[in-house]
């Protein structure tokens, strides 16, 4: 199989601040790929331009062989590249079930029906409760999503992006904040996913990075360090120094 | 902030009570000229309507897209003048096609406004509709050969108000204009309710809850954002049209950031997010305003401290009314 997305000496800097500095990046139709590296290393910044939140300096990103750089969000994800949020970015008033729903009517279309009602795009709602379902988050489907517990809302974080069909699903610290039982609940979930797409994390608890990562790309101020798997990685001297410092 | 959302299979809304009194109300709105005669009521309540329409408009874009503007009483005031200066210059008898005309007059105006506007969000967009409310509020009232300037458009004729023909009465009698006014702002309440609660609506409320997480679920939100402002102007300039048969009169006063934020109070005394409230803050605030200023002609004084009063008290609006009462019995 060919590769699914890749980046070509991607540029992105804040004034003379380079955040993200010639990453070259691929992956492949399916699989879990992880972005790590200490703080400040430009791993959110990276996908803020891959997936059209910020315009990147210079270089190329092709998405199934077409270019696709600095083409704005909504573009981005009718092609099948979503995200999830650091922070949760929810649809804070809404109901848990609205919120799933409207992103899969963004997804399916019919948003510029004026004179039916929501229930009429029947598909839509199958699919929301389809995926509520899944989720285990059918028995809050009629709360406000503010209401949710802090766990909960990171799920359907990860919902909300699930439900625009990604081809390629980056999520951005998905674990932030969470216990362990809900880290393991979150962790299982993106294993599942990742059989049958891409998807692309970004994360700081380790031990999940290396259990379930296929492959793992490390930055370090903007730019790639080093790429590989698990194994190669635990084992790489210049990774080693990055997070822990020279040894003297 | 309107926070329920139906869903199906779980939650149905049907409450006969609502229902009854939606009906109540109106019949009574259409049988209130037959029983009263007082001509200064009549007129009253139709002003009320206008503006609560007026209001309801503004509460698509406040309370539905979360987009705040400081004078959307500028495309009421537009439709308004389009109308008057249709009836007088083109043709004096021939009102649905006026109405039409100053509606896709007013629409040709929002739209590249609303080009502009979309473009921003927040604090900006706020400030930007209260500096074009501003230059359309100062072309009207220095443009003295077309608009009359500070005197107003005047001279309005009166047409008919006919229906495929059918004669209905003349728009000179205050008990033709309340009926026509309650018709056209009752089929105008329904049909914003049927957008709302459309998947169109949803999307603009997604807009409002969170823009960014909206464009990232792969809504253009430009273009619904536009879109909201286009549906809110359209509104507004209906109401227009009926403020300006209902006067037969129009200032520039009508298109003042002043009037502006009178239209802002309307919405917020009622409830953002609620259809049915910017109707009652109109009526609230139309009424206090008529009624203080009876008593003292610095009335925006006291009504001031009232708003304040009721922003303090009462932050949900009108609307909220219910649901406090609801927690109070619960408590």
């Amino acid at each position: 199989m060919g590769e699914l997305l890749c980046t070509e000496n991607v540029c992105c800097h804040f004034g003379g601040v380079m955040a993200t500095d010639n990453v070259c990046f691929r992956v492949n139709q399916n699989g879990l790929t992880s972005i790590i590296g200490p703080n400040g290393a430009g791993k959110t910044t990276f996908i803020n331009i891959v997936t059209g939140k910020i315009n990147a300096s210079a270089g190329k990103i092709i998405f199934k062989e077409k270019d696709i750089t600095n083409k704005s969000p909504h573009e981005l994800v009718k092609m099948g590249i979503c995200r999830t949020f650091q922070i949760n970015s929810l649809f804070q008033n809404l109901s848990v079930f609205e919120n799933l729903r409207i992103a899969r009517q963004a997804m399916h279309g019919g948003s510029l029906r004026l004179f039916s009602s929501k229930q009429s795009l029947k598909a839509v709602t199958q699919d929301t409760w389809a995926m509520l379902e899944k989720l285990g988050l059918k028995e809050m489907a009629a709360r406000p999503a503010k209401n949710l517990a802090y766990g909960d809302q990171r799920v359907l974080e990860v919902a909300i992006a699930m439900a625009g069909d990604p081809k390629i699903l980056f999520l951005d610290e998905p674990t932030a904040g969470m216990s362990p039982a809900e880290t393991l609940h979150i962790s299982k979930m993106i294993k599942e996913l990742a059989k049958d797409i891409c998807v692309v994390l970004v994360e700081h608890d380790m031990d999940m990075v290396m259990s379930i990562s296929d492959r793992i790309t490390v930055l370090q101020n903007g730019g790639i360090i080093s790429e590989g798997t698990p194994e190669e990685i635990r084992n790489n001297q210049q990774v080693r120094e990055a997070y822990l410092g020279k040894e003297e | 902030m309107n926070s329920t959302t139906s869903i199906p299979g779980i939650s149905k809304r049907f409450y006969p009570l609502k229902i009854f009194a939606v009906i109540l109300i109106l019949c009574s709105l259409a049988l209130f000229p037959f029983i009263s005669d007082n001509r200064f009521y009549i007129s009253l309540i139709t002003e009320m309507m206008i503006y609560g329409l007026l209001a309801m408009s503004l509460d698509v874009l406040l309370g539905y897209t979360g987009l705040l503007s400081f004078m959307h009483n500028t495309y009421m005031g537009i439709c308004a003048y389009a109308v008057g200066l249709f009836l007088i210059h083109i043709s004096p008898t021939s009102l649905w096609l006026a109405c039409f005309a100053g509606v896709v007059f007013t629409s040709l105006v929002a739209l590249p406004v609303g080009w502009v506007q979309v473009r921003t969000g927040g604090l900006a967009f706020a400030l930007l509709t209260l500096a074009f409310g501003m230059m359309f509020y100062t072309i009207v009232w220095k443009w003295y050969a077309v608009t009359g300037g500070d005197d107003g458009l005047m001279g309005m004729p009166n047409p008919d108000i006919t229906l495929f023909g059918w004669h209905l009465g003349s728009s000179s009698d205050p008990v033709n204009i309340y009926l026509f006014t309650l018709t056209v702002v009752t089929i105008c309440f329904f049909l914003t309710r049927r957008i709302i609660n459309s998947p169109f609506g949803a999307v603009l409320e997604a807009i409002r809850e969170n823009e960014d997480r909206a464009s990232f679920v792969g809504i253009n939100v430009r273009r619904y954002k536009l879109l909201g402002w286009m549906l809110a102007c359209i509104l507004a300039s209906i109401a227009g049209a009926l403020f300006i048969l209902y006067k037969g009169y129009i200032g520039p006063s009508t298109m003042s950031a002043f009037a502006g934020a009178g239209v802002l109070m309307m919405v917020l005394l009622g409830g953002m997010g609620s259809l049915w409230g910017a109707f009652a803050g109109a009526f609230i605030f139309i009424y206090i305003q008529d009624y203080i200023s009876t008593m003292t002609e610095h009335w925006e004084i006291f009504l001031g401290l009232f708003v304040i009063f009721l922003v303090l008290f009462l932050p949900t609006g009108f609307a909220g009314l219910g649901d406090y009462f609801k927690r109070f019995r619960k408590a």
